[in-house]
């Protein structure tokens, strides 16, 4: 089977093989599918898809960071596009799936409960609270990501929040975080 | 009111806590690699393919047996041209033979006559009497 380590790439990636790049970054591509498709079967297949793409443009990554960057943008534009071509109903609060596993919350309630808060965020503000919440990215970065303005960005934020801190309110009620 | 709702950092948290990353689902790896595989196989049967496609397309086809027609067509005036080139030399030859064939018996002729004249003897032309005159 053909692997190609990166080409010109820093000494940590390049002594990789392929199948070492996808050990170690399949949580992250598979959960961003996850937590947005909120289907498990839907986000495999993407992120193998997304995988396939990374094999044939892995001469063209310089770095384990722009590798890093390429693979949450391709993953996020991925997840949007899939949406939008197979119609995907808009997730409502009753309909959101259990999660495949729990969270390593203290409350494993109040985690699918907030997974399912999130999966019925409309889809830019659903991405960028994955990106900022799931990968601890700051805005300016999923700004970059997205290829969207850093303001946008942190309104979407703003608003999902609000939404978020609302919904978590009127449906868990006095159950303390 | 929950405590989420009296601090944001608790809320941000709670995020946190729900959008961990989980496992990808066991075999990722392996159907991943599989499916390069296969794309790898799939990619050389269509460049194969692509390439019958290329002499199968009826452009190419219509081209192929023109050419193929042309070559024929040059190919059969040329032959005709050199069997006639042979058989004219043929001719040439049997022409050469014939006129040789022709010379030697002329030569042959020539030479019995000359053998003839000088084997009779010398004859002085008879003059005529007068009587016979009369």
């Amino acid at each position: 089977m053909p692997v190609h380590p990166l080409a010109d790439a820093t000494p940590d990636v390049a002594g990789a093989d392929f199948s070492d790049l996808v050990r170690r970054y399949q949580s992250m591509v598979f959960s961003i599918a996850r937590h947005f498709l909120a289907d498990r079967s839907a986000a495999e297949e993407l992120a193998q898809d997304v995988f396939l793409q990374l094999h044939a443009a892995l001469p063209t990554l310089q770095s384990e960071q722009h590798l890093r960057f390429w693979l949450r943008k391709v993953t996020a534009h991925r997840c949007i596009d899939y949406q939008r071509r197979r119609k995907l109903p808009h997730v409502s609060l009753d309909e959101a799936p259990e999660p495949a596993s729990p969270a390593p919350s203290s409350d494993p309630f109040i985690a699918k409960r907030i997974q399912q808060f999130v999966a019925s965020l409309p889809e830019k503000a659903r991405l960028i609270v994955i990106l900022r919440y799931q990968e601890d990215m700051l805005p300016d970065d999923i700004a970059t990501v997205l290829g969207m303005p850093v303001a946008t960005v942190k309104s979407h934020l703003q608003r999902s929040l609000a939404l978020l801190r609302d919904k978590v309110t009127r449906t868990i009620g006095e159950v303390t975080i | 009111m929950t405590e989420t709702n009296k601090d944001p950092n608790l809320l941000e948290d709670a995020l946190r806590d729900a959008l961990h990353r989980k496992d990808a689902p066991e075999g990722f790896t392996a159907s991943v690699l599989a499916r390069i595989a296969q794309q790898y196989s799939t990619t050389r049967e269509v460049k194969r393919t692509s390439w019958l496609s290329i002499v199968s397309a009826p452009l190419v086809r219509w081209a192929a047996f023109a050419t193929v027609s042309i070559c024929l067509v040059i190919g059969g005036v040329h032959y005709r041209n050199v069997q006639r080139e042979r058989e004219g030399e043929a001719a040439k030859q049997q022409l050469m033979l014939a006129l040789r064939i022709a010379g030697n018996k002329l030569q042959l002729a020539k030479e019995k006559v000359n053998e003839i004249n000088t084997s009779r003897p010398e004859r002085h032309p008879q003059k005529r009497s007068p009587r016979s005159r009369s």
